[in-house]
């Protein structure tokens, strides 16, 4: 709750001009919206781009933020839309150059031990791939929930949808992702 | 119990999703840790939905590890308004910036071709406009004439001038320029003697014309 206050009082500070208010915003909860836009993309460079864009939007619309909802949920929601706009963007990339993309990016800067690495790529490449390949208001309840540990309420309000919705959500995603992960151990 | 535990599907699906996260509160939570001993079904969705918690969590801590702090994080404000403006482009979608050019093209074609006509509508007038100095004094010239005349301002009366004046046809306006500039320089001798045989003061002394003369001109 203390810290709805001080996000208040942040956006408060920047609206009137304080030049170190908005970065001030970007350094607490950018981290959070990268794990957000990284689970929604699943690609680094991606998940980067779009919590830029993601803080720029919000910049932009500070006076927009009427203080109705938290600011928390008010940036979370753009980061969503930022997501959902980046890959209609990118969807004229075959899912198979994505996945190509991936191996490569995603696991490379993360290596600890030869087998670790094969054993880690393997496991994290499933697990990317179950939850990219989930419907995105799938998608988008489970990582909110999953990378960034967000209430059910918080997730409800970040997405303007009930509280019974977002549970049957998350229940339907993680039924889906547990069945794909079970082909792929299947498979090895 | 057998019941229970043999159905596919169980209907407390919301309940096992906030004690799985533990978002249950502990009423709600006791219930259905009860309940998860009668229902294979439920107990079942537990344990493989915390397997794959666990490996997303494996795959979010991955991810996170590498997460170092964006240049975003500087000030946003400070950015220039040509920074701005570069980071806007950079940001818009394909359709914006094709739009932004257009547009760009768009007036700066118009303005060309604005300035163009004007230009075109001078020349139009005077297509030959090629002016010498002659050509621009007669013109003034010829503008002048054109234009009424202006009474100069009535000088303060000399003896002179009321006696020319008395005999002089009226309206005195239409008096012609040369008349008019006549009256500025020295009378010839023609002219004073028309002048004097008009002032009855011609007599046939060609010495007293000159004195008359002097005197006229004076």
């Amino acid at each position: 709750m203390d810290t709805l206050a001080t996000d208040e009082i942040i956006v408060e500070r920047a609206l009137t001009g304080d030049a170190e208010a908005f970065g001030e915003l970007v350094h607490r909860w950018e981290r959070r919206i990268f794990a957000l836009t990284y689970g929604m993309l699943g690609r680094e460079e991606d998940a980067r781009d779009a919590t830029q864009e993601t803080f720029l939007a919000a910049f932009r619309n500070l006076r927009g933020f009427r203080g109705e909802a938290k600011v928390s949920s008010w940036l979370h929601r753009i980061a969503v839309n930022q997501c959902i706009s980046r890959q209609r963007r990118s969807k004229v990339r075959s899912e198979s150059a994505l996945e190509e993309e991936h191996e490569t990016s995603f696991t490379t800067p993360f290596a600890h031990s030869p087998a670790h690495v094969a054993e880690g790529r393997q496991e994290t490449a499933a697990v990317r791939r179950a939850i990219n390949s989930l419907p995105v208001e799938l998608r988008q309840v489970v990582v909110m929930k999953e990378f960034e540990e967000l209430t059910f309420r918080e997730i409800a309000d970040a997405l303007d949808l009930p509280l019974s919705t977002v549970k049957s959500r998350l229940y339907t995603a993680l039924k889906q992702l547990q069945m794909r992960l079970q082909k792929f151990e299947s498979r090895n | 119990m057998n019941e229970i535990q043999n159905s596919p599907g169980c209907e407390r699906a919301s309940d096992l999703i906030a004690f799985l996260y533990g978002e249950a509160d502990e009423g709600e939570a006791l219930d259905f840790q009860l309940h998860l001993q009668q229902c294979n079904s439920c107990r079942d969705e537990v344990a493989s939905f915390g397997d794959v918690r666990e490996s997303i969590t494996a795959w979010r801590d991955e991810a996170l590890a590498g997460f170092v702090s964006t240049p975003m994080s500087a000030q946003p404000k400070a950015k220039s308004a040509l920074a701005a403006l570069r980071q806007f482009f950079d940001l818009s979608p394909l359709w914006l910036k094709g739009a932004t050019a257009l547009a760009a093209i768009t007036f700066c074609v118009l303005a060309g071709w604005a300035l163009f006509k004007s230009n075109n509508e001078v020349i139009s007038k005077n297509p030959d406009a090629v002016y010498t100095a002659q050509d621009v004094n007669r013109i003034v010239k010829e503008a002048l004439a054109q234009q009424p005349r202006v009474q100069p301002p009535a000088e303060a009366p000399s003896p002179e001038n009321v006696a020319v004046n008395s005999r002089k046809p009226k309206p005195k306006s239409s008096r012609t320029a040369s008349q008019s500039a006549r009256s500025q320089r020295p009378l010839s001798k023609e002219e004073r003697e028309q002048l004097a045989a008009e002032l009855r003061l011609l007599s046939s002394d060609d010495s007293t014309l000159h004195l008359l003369g002097d005197r006229i001109n004076q």
